[in-house]
């Protein structure tokens, strides 16, 4: 219990001043791509989470991230939005006999297709919402869908490479 | 009531769901509609000292490109008194310094920018303790780069030029005409010059400056090169795309310059009755 709070604490803080320091100014494709990798923070909270929680956190972490962008709001709605699908989400992908103990929202617990599915379908959720209240308009609807897409893609990546790099660490000895 | 605490209780995490999204609607909406929001803000204490650390350390990577640029205004500056001193010997121009001090130089660092968000803001690392204010133009090495929106103590957040809420006038330099300058070209190296008549002559290259008539940048300030101008039937003006003589992708050292007639020159506007 300890363990898993100072695990997910030691991964808020790390994902967020990452995101802050180096990904927020990381300029792919003139700005058209942008990872927003501290979604893997919210990702991987425990699978047993109460909804309630999951909803707290996601808005704070999305206000943690909108103080320093200076967009109030933005990346708290669309935290909110991706916590809701991720209660679904968890039913959906949820195996036969429910989720184990050790259960964990990681490629090497769940596997790669899991891990794929569920973090693809959410973070492709949160970019929607993102990307659309970030501009505010209709208009130029498909460059906005071009941009949720692509950003994804990259997002998505990155959460891949960082749970790999964070898992060979972990591997029991 | 029985009923209702239960109903309240089985649907508390929907409930709370409705309840965090239109919390974060509203703030997201207040935000745009005033294009400021005081309480979150990059100009903002605690943030303000997180970008002041990062800076710091990202501040050695461009030593070399600063001191060049340094360099390079520094020779500009001895150039330009060399030319004072040549018409003053003249006795054609009388410089009086005191009276005709019409705007004051800051000089600032900028801690943090974005320029691939759809509304870009940029820190500096002066607030009002220096003197700068809210609707002070920033000005980079080689040409504009926003207007101040909200200044605290230590800090200020500005409007960056990459910002769909930044509007500046400016005029082609050698005939004289001005149009807008808007970013909706969503490149961060370019913005469009609008309302700029058919009939004028316009070509690729042709510099373009600030005309200065808001009070927020003086005249003849460096926007940038016209990079490309387009003709479309349906409107009666060029479609002007300018390249930008600033890389907003790497000001760090940039100047706050404010009006020291802007009130009087307001008030007097302000009492000007309008049609």
């Amino acid at each position: 219990m300890i363990g898993t709070l100072t695990n997910n604490l030691a991964r808020f803080i790390i994902l967020v001043l990452l995101q802050v320091f180096l990904l927020d100014h990381v300029d792919l494709a003139n700005g058209w791509v942008v990872p927003y990798l501290y979604l893997l923070f919210l990702l991987m909270l425990p699978l047993d989470l109460p909804l309630w929680a999951g909803l707290i956190l996601g808005f704070g972490t999305g206000m943690v991230m909108d103080l320093f962008s200076s967009t109030p709001g933005l990346h708290a709605t669309a935290c909110t939005v991706m916590m809701y699908g991720r209660a679904l989400m968890l039913r959906a992908l949820a195996p036969r006999e429910g989720y184990d103990q050790q259960d964990r929202a990681t490629i090497t617990r769940m596997g790669l297709a899991w891990f794929v599915t569920y973090a693809g379908i959410l973070i492709l959720l949160h970019h929607l919402a993102l990307f659309f209240l970030e501009v505010y308009r209709f208009n130029g609807a498909l460059v906005t869908l071009a941009r949720a897409f692509a950003s994804t893609l990259a997002t998505l990546l990155l959460c891949l490479l960082t749970q790999l790099l964070i898992s060979r660490q972990a591997r029991p000895r | 009531m029985r009923d209702l605490f239960r109903f309240l209780l089985r649907q508390r995490d929907n409930l709370l769901f409705l309840l965090l999204l239109v919390l974060g609607l509203s703030m997201l909406i207040r935000g745009n509609m005033h294009q400021r929001a005081e309480w979150v803000s990059t100009s903002n204490a605690v943030t303000g000292r997180v970008f002041a650390f990062r800076s710091g350390i990202m501040a050695y990577t461009g030593l070399r490109e600063s001191n060049i640029a340094l360099n390079e205004a520094l020779a500009r500056e001895r150039e330009r008194s060399h030319a004072v001193i040549e018409r003053r010997d003249t006795g054609a121009v009388r410089m009086d310094t005191i009276r005709h001090l019409r705007y004051r130089y800051r000089t600032a660092m900028v801690i943090n920018s974005t320029t691939h968000k759809a509304k870009n803001y940029i820190t500096l690392d002066k607030g009002t303790l220096d003197g700068v204010e809210r609707n002070m133009g920033v000005i980079g090495t080689n040409g504009i780069v926003g207007v101040v929106r909200e200044a605290s103590a230590h800090f200020a957040s500005v409007i960056s030029v990459l910002n769909e809420d930044h509007v500046a006038s400016a005029q082609v330099k050698n005939t004289g005409h001005f149009g807008l300058l808007r970013w909706d070209t969503r490149d961060p190296r370019t913005v469009s010059l609008t309302d700029i008549d058919k009939h004028v002559p316009v070509a690729v290259g042709d510099t373009v400056v600030t005309r200065g008539s808001e009070g927020v940048y003086p005249p003849g300030i460096l926007v940038g090169v016209i990079g490309a101008v387009t003709e479309d039937p349906s409107t009666p003006f060029h479609l002007i795309t300018v390249r930008l003589s600033e890389d907003l992708t790497r000001a760090d050292h940039v100047q706050v310059v404010s009006d020291l007639m802007k009130a009087e020159r307001d008030s007097l506007e302000m009492s000007t009755p309008k049609e």
